[in-house]
């Protein structure tokens, strides 16, 4: 059965919502979610994902025509997630939502930010022994900042995200992910998948050279870092305190883009 | 023969539709496909879905495909012994594969090929039906093909050959309706002179299965609606026994879960209807 959308107020999609949230990997699965949930695809125990019927009808977005377009033939939860989330159309919809200035290119964090923490510790260090080296001390910090690189939401975004709620299923896994939990119960059981399924959805590695539009590995890192942030996610749209954290979620939550 | 006199309706479990399978209201049955079982089957080791459905009490029969029993070369027991322990996991009161070939000369045919339908060929598939019952812990049903060509100089016509193949082994036939409206369109046999000639006293349950045209050509899918006329046969069928058991084949392009209950509802209305 259809889970009747809640209208917000916002202007995103749920499946913009779930970029924003956690990048192409979170999309992937709320444009799942999606079909899953108008009954256009069926998900079974062994996490076989294939199309209802043979056509795309039904789809409301390219990233749901594409997904529906693979699932033809069964193919397993993850794979199709993360052909998904690599997507042509999934570039777009990140192309989308940086035309609409919701998202920015990333500044990756350099490789040599603990360095330079630590020149700027050490500066501080001498600025107090000896005050001519102050002049040294905010230099060094405000290259510091910006070695940390920048996230991938805009504030824009980050405003237009704290708008969405996990008001039906759809938009939880946009929040959360499949594998997130939305009060106090686990997403995925709201699509009656099994727990094994939900952990097909491959874990965050630290890679920090992928492009934009990001990888697959944004993609499922995304949703462990969605799922981990989620819990918390006012505090994410707010931004710095997950990003700050999410030394594994790369651009971290509030950063949303994960992989961005 | 004694827990199947009466299965009622059911579907052919699929592990892409498992849960379909579980939710739709009314599967009295199952039937899997043997082959597909893989791994430590004769340990318990099945697939959740089939698990729950054993604990549901809903029967489950093996279904083969790779048997081979009409062939010329000898049958490979190891084909028939998964067979047996696929049967002993799930408990079923009985097992099937087709008359038909699938290899010859090491080659697989990928197929389900007809057995030439002569004295010769059905001294064959006697000796290979009866090794394989003798290697098998429960009954042996046994279901006609759908096939797009006659082999020449056949001596019998389908329902004497398969009246002979029960007389000589006493197995149980496996009758797919669909595969009879199959064979009318496409090689002009008549599936009500079928009915007449089959010992319907040995009939353990009924396939029904949807298809398509293509050009001249009816192919039996399994990946499409069922037609009207396959359920026309089923009535015909019905109105001359009750059949055990009837069961919907689905093997690709999935439907929808209402469209499959809408299956086996039209499957049910035809049985009931002659049921009174």
């Amino acid at each position: 059965m259809v889970t009747p959308m809640t209208a917000q107020t916002t202007q995103l999609s749920a499946e913009q919502a779930g970029y924003l949230t956690a990048g192409p990997g979170r999309a992937a699965e709320t444009a799942l979610a999606r079909l899953i949930d108008a009954g256009l695809v069926r998900v079974s125990r062994d996490g076989l994902v294939s199309a209802v019927h043979q056509t795309n009808h039904g789809a409301t977005t390219p990233v749901e025509a594409r997904l529906l377009n693979h699932a033809r033939a069964a193919v397993r939860f993850d794979a199709i997630l993360q052909s998904t989330a690599t997507s042509t159309e999934m570039t777009q919809l990140h192309e989308h939502l940086l035309g609409r200035g919701l998202m920015q290119r990333p500044r990756r964090r350099s490789p040599a930010w603990v360095f330079s923490l630590g020149v700027a510790v050490f500066l501080v260090f001498l600025g107090f022994s000896t005050p001519a080296f102050f002049i040294g001390v905010p230099i060094a910090l405000l290259f510091f900042v910006w070695q940390r690189g920048r996230g991938a939401v805009t504030k824009a975004g980050k405003e237009v995200l704290r708008q969405v709620t996990a008001s039906d299923r759809v938009h939880a896994v946009a929040l959360y992910g499949f594998a997130g939990k939305v009060s106090g119960h686990k997403v995925g059981d709201l699509f009656d998948l099994s727990q094994s399924v939900v952990k097909m959805i491959p874990l965050k590695k630290k890679h920090r050279s992928s492009s934009d539009g990001g990888g697959c590995g944004s993609a499922s890192s995304c949703s462990s870092c969605g799922s981990g942030c989620g819990s918390s996610s006012s505090s994410c749209s707010s931004g710095s305190s997950c990003s700050s954290g999410g030394s594994s979620c790369g651009g971290g939550c509030g950063g949303g883009g994960g992989g961005d | 023969m004694a827990g199947i006199t009466d299965l009622g309706v059911g579907i052919g479990w699929r592990s892409e539709i498992d849960l379909t399978v579980e939710r739709l209201p009314g599967v009295d049955f199952v039937e899997v496909v043997a082959e597909n079982l893989h791994g430590d089957v004769q340990r318990g080791h099945l697939p959740e879905s089939v698990r729950l459905l054993l604990e549901r009490g809903i029967p489950v029969l093996p279904h083969a495909v790779s048997l081979s029993l009409g062939g010329a070369d000898p049958v490979d027991l190891t084909r028939v012994e998964h067979l047996g322990e696929v049967a002993e996991a799930v408990g079923a009161p009985m097992v099937s594969d087709h008359v038909c070939f699938v290899r010859a000369g090491g080659l697989d045919s990928g197929h389900l090929m007809p057995v030439p339908r002569t004295k010769d060929a059905l001294d064959v598939l006697v000796a290979n039906v009866r090794l394989a019952q003798q290697n098998l812990p429960v009954p042996l049903a046994l279901e006609n093909v759908a096939a797009l060509l006659e082999w020449p100089d056949g001596e019998l016509s389908e329902g004497q050959f398969l009246a002979e193949l029960v007389e000589r082994t006493d197995c149980w036939l496996l009758v797919d309706v669909a595969n009879l409206y199959a064979n009318a369109r496409n090689i002009g046999t008549d599936p009500e002179r079928f009915l007449d000639e089959i010992p319907l006293e040995r009939l353990a349950y009924v396939h029904v299965a949807g298809g398509v045209d293509h050009g001249d050509v009816y192919h039996d899918t399994h990946a499409h609606a069922v037609l009207p006329e396959v359920l026309g046969v089923l009535d015909e069928l019905c109105s001359r026994v009750s059949p055990p058991g009837v069961l919907l084949e689905r093997d690709d392009n999935y439907p929808s879960d209402s469209e499959i209950a809408s299956e086996l509802a039209a499957i049910r209305a035809v049985v009931d209807a002659h049921r009174g």
